[in-house]
């Protein structure tokens, strides 16, 4: 008993040690509902096709993928009217080139295909920072540059959803364009994860179904061993 | 039905010109085992069945997996361009590379527990030690394998650790440099670094295999510990099939539970097993914010960095291994289990302590406090083994047990 308390006492010291060191301050993000229904999902491509898709592109993605994943499920009809022209089997690139974007924003903007994976926070990060643009409480950074989510504050992207100083009566329609874009690329960021849970359900149920017989069959197996104990 | 098949004619016939029936039966059917062998003796079992699992699933992997680190555009890489399109257009691609990312991470977990309990009870001594060797160099051999096979997806991780870490051969005195390159195969890493990591990732495991077979036969040949490490006696023996068979298929069937419940649920293990930064494609222009590798390299890693002048922190993780090779001739106690060895187990229990706080220290990036906690931890690493071969003399141990069972 009395080693026991050490080691708690011992332990404890430990961990008191570790929670010093946490005390780092860490931006925190907005809480928001990522879904992955098809009316959020095709509302969250046309977001992107008008406002990122000017800047961004999904090369892992194609305008065919669209239609060929039952979690969005486009029509080809829908696709069409999207695509404007592109081969059906073209990546979805946007038509900004390198040197343009350097002349303009100084930076090529980062293709999206995985950024949903790439951040922490995932689809909170996307929406955190969609709606995070503000004015510079020191006035340093110019108004459409200063984003509170982002590393540093200072971002080239210029607040595509135009939620700075916005109508409040835009607000909802505004949160729910940035929800919907965040749902969708943490869709595009793997394309496969609702197979995988989906799928995933019946392993899980065949595996504890096999435990329980196995553990039968040791009990029944191990009855004849003697334990004098 | 197993007595049915072993004694068939074509059985008699195969066994008559290679002796197999001869060595299933010595290995996996009569196998003398102790009758009291706890549920901490199931993970050598799982161990073997993620290696299987890591190699077949890696096959598949390597079918689709391209080891080329040009561009492909966009700061891509036709590497990382293959692992996204086996996640998207492989037939089960995404399944494959799950099973194997959270493979490596349960390989280690499993891997772990599995020297843990050799400590506590002591299967370390003789007549095991080489045993133990042979363990302590598969864990190296595993180190190595998820080291090259890291790199492979060329995400930002895989490229600035693989810096990282080469670049400690470099502060090796006199061949250093040549070393450097010779792993690297020029430079910095780069194109000619995945083509010989991938090699050596395919290669290794192969290595693991041969040498976990051995340690199995090693293993039938100064046969099993047990929970109080006494020598069972005859009594106490019972054959390996039908009895250990069914209660390790259990204990891998509950085990499967919980790597299915990743798998499906949590592939990236919350950020621990694949590494956010690490969808982000290597760009060797933008170092990121914390390169720390991934979990279960981290105790050793954080040994490394603990140390003020790199060649010393060289030499401290070297130690750090020798200490582990020499364990069975730096104890000295006849007692093997630490049930009865209260000083032992006390110790053990603060080393298990000091390896996790070395691995949180060696996750995080570095902080004074943490560097303070770091450096405590690796002084009680090291002290356990300057310790150890002294205690016995002071060690009042509990008078051991007449019969295993009791």
């Amino acid at each position: 008993m009395k080693v026991m308390m050490t080691w708690l006492v011992f332990l404890m010291w430990m961990f008191v040690g570790l929670g010093a060191t946490q005390a780092e301050e860490k931006i925190v993000l907005k809480t928001v509902n990522i879904t992955l229904d098809q009316v959020t999902l095709k509302k969250g491509m046309s977001v992107f096709a008008d406002t990122c898709m000017g800047c961004h592109s999904l090369r892992y993605m194609t305008w065919k993928k669209l239609m060929d994943y039952p979690e969005i499920g486009f029509s080809r009809k829908e696709v069409d009217e999207l695509r404007d022209g592109a081969p059906l089997n073209a990546r979805i690139m946007t038509s900004l080139t390198a040197a343009d974007a350097m002349a303009s924003y100084g930076i090529v903007p980062p293709d999206l295909s995985v950024m949903a994976r790439a951040r922490e926070g995932h689809g909170a990060y996307i929406y955190s920072l969609l709606t995070g643009f503000a004015h510079d409480p020191k006035g340093r950074i110019p108004d459409g540059n200063y984003n509170l989510y982002f590393p540093g504050h200072n971002i080239a992207m210029p607040d595509p959803l135009s939620w700075l100083d916005h109508d409040p009566e835009d607000e909802n329609e505004l949160r729910e364009q940035a929800r919907t874009v965040s749902s969708f690329l943490v869709f595009v960021g793997e394309p496969h994860q609702i197979q995988r849970q989906a799928t995933g359900r019946w392993v899980m149920v065949f595996l504890v179904l096999l435990t329980i017989v196995l553990y039968a069959l040791k009990r029944d197996v191990w009855k004849d061993v003697k334990h004098h104990k | 039905m197993v007595e049915k098949i072993l004694g068939s004619r074509i059985a008699v016939w195969v066994d008559d010109r290679t002796h197999l029936v001869r060595y299933i039966r010595f290995h996996v059917i009569d196998y003398p085992t102790p009758k009291n062998l706890n549920f901490w003796y199931v993970f050598g079992s799982i161990a073997l069945l993620i290696l299987v699992l890591q190699i077949v699933t890696g096959v598949f992997l390597a079918m689709d997996y391209k080891a080329s680190a040009v561009s492909s555009g966009g700061g891509f890489s036709i590497a990382f361009d293959s692992v996204e399109r086996i996640m998207r257009d492989v037939n089960y691609g995404w399944l494959l590379r799950y099973m194997h990312a959270v493979g490596a991470s349960a390989f280690f977990f499993v891997i772990y527990l599995h020297m843990a309990r050799s400590m506590y009870y002591g299967s370390y001594k003789k007549p095991r030690e080489f045993l133990w060797l042979m363990g302590i160099f598969i864990l190296i051999i595993m180190q190595a394998t998820v080291f090259f096979g890291y790199l492979l997806p060329w995400g930002q991780l895989s490229f600035w650790g693989a810096t990282v870490i080469t670049d400690i051969f470099g502060a090796i005195p006199g061949i250093g440099d040549w070393l450097l390159q010779l792993a690297r195969g020029g430079f910095s890493v780069g194109d000619p670094t995945l083509g010989r990591f991938f090699a050596l990732h395919f290669l290794f495991p192969f290595l693991l295999g041969v040498f976990a077979l051995w340690h199995v036969m090693a293993l039938h040949v100064a046969h099993s510990n047990n929970p109080t490490g006494v020598d069972p006696g005859e009594k106490n023996i019972i054959p390996f099939h039908p009895y250990y068979t069914v209660k390790d298929m259990f204990g891998v069937s509950a085990f499967l539970i919980v790597y299915a419940y990743f798998v499906f649920y949590h592939p990236t293990g919350f950020g621990l097993m694949i590494e956010t930064e690490n969808f982000n494609p290597a760009n060797p222009m933008q170092t990121p914010g914390d390169i720390t590798p991934v979990w279960y390299l981290t105790p050793w890693y954080e040994i490394l960095r603990t140390v003020p002048n790199k060649m010393l922190g060289i030499v401290g993780m070297a130690f750090a291994f020798i200490c582990l090779f020499i364990l069975p001739w730096l104890d000295r106690s006849p007692v093997r289990s630490a049930r009865y060895r209260p000083v032992y187990r006390s110790m053990l229990i603060i080393f298990f302590a000091s390896i996790a706080v070395l691995g949180y220290c060696g996750h995080h990036p570095v902080t004074p406090a943490l560097t303070l906690l770091g450096r405590a931890a690796a002084i009680i690493y090291f002290s356990f083994f300057c310790l150890l071969p002294f205690i016995h003399k002071c060690e009042k141990t509990k008078p051991l047990p007449e019969d295993i069972m009791t």
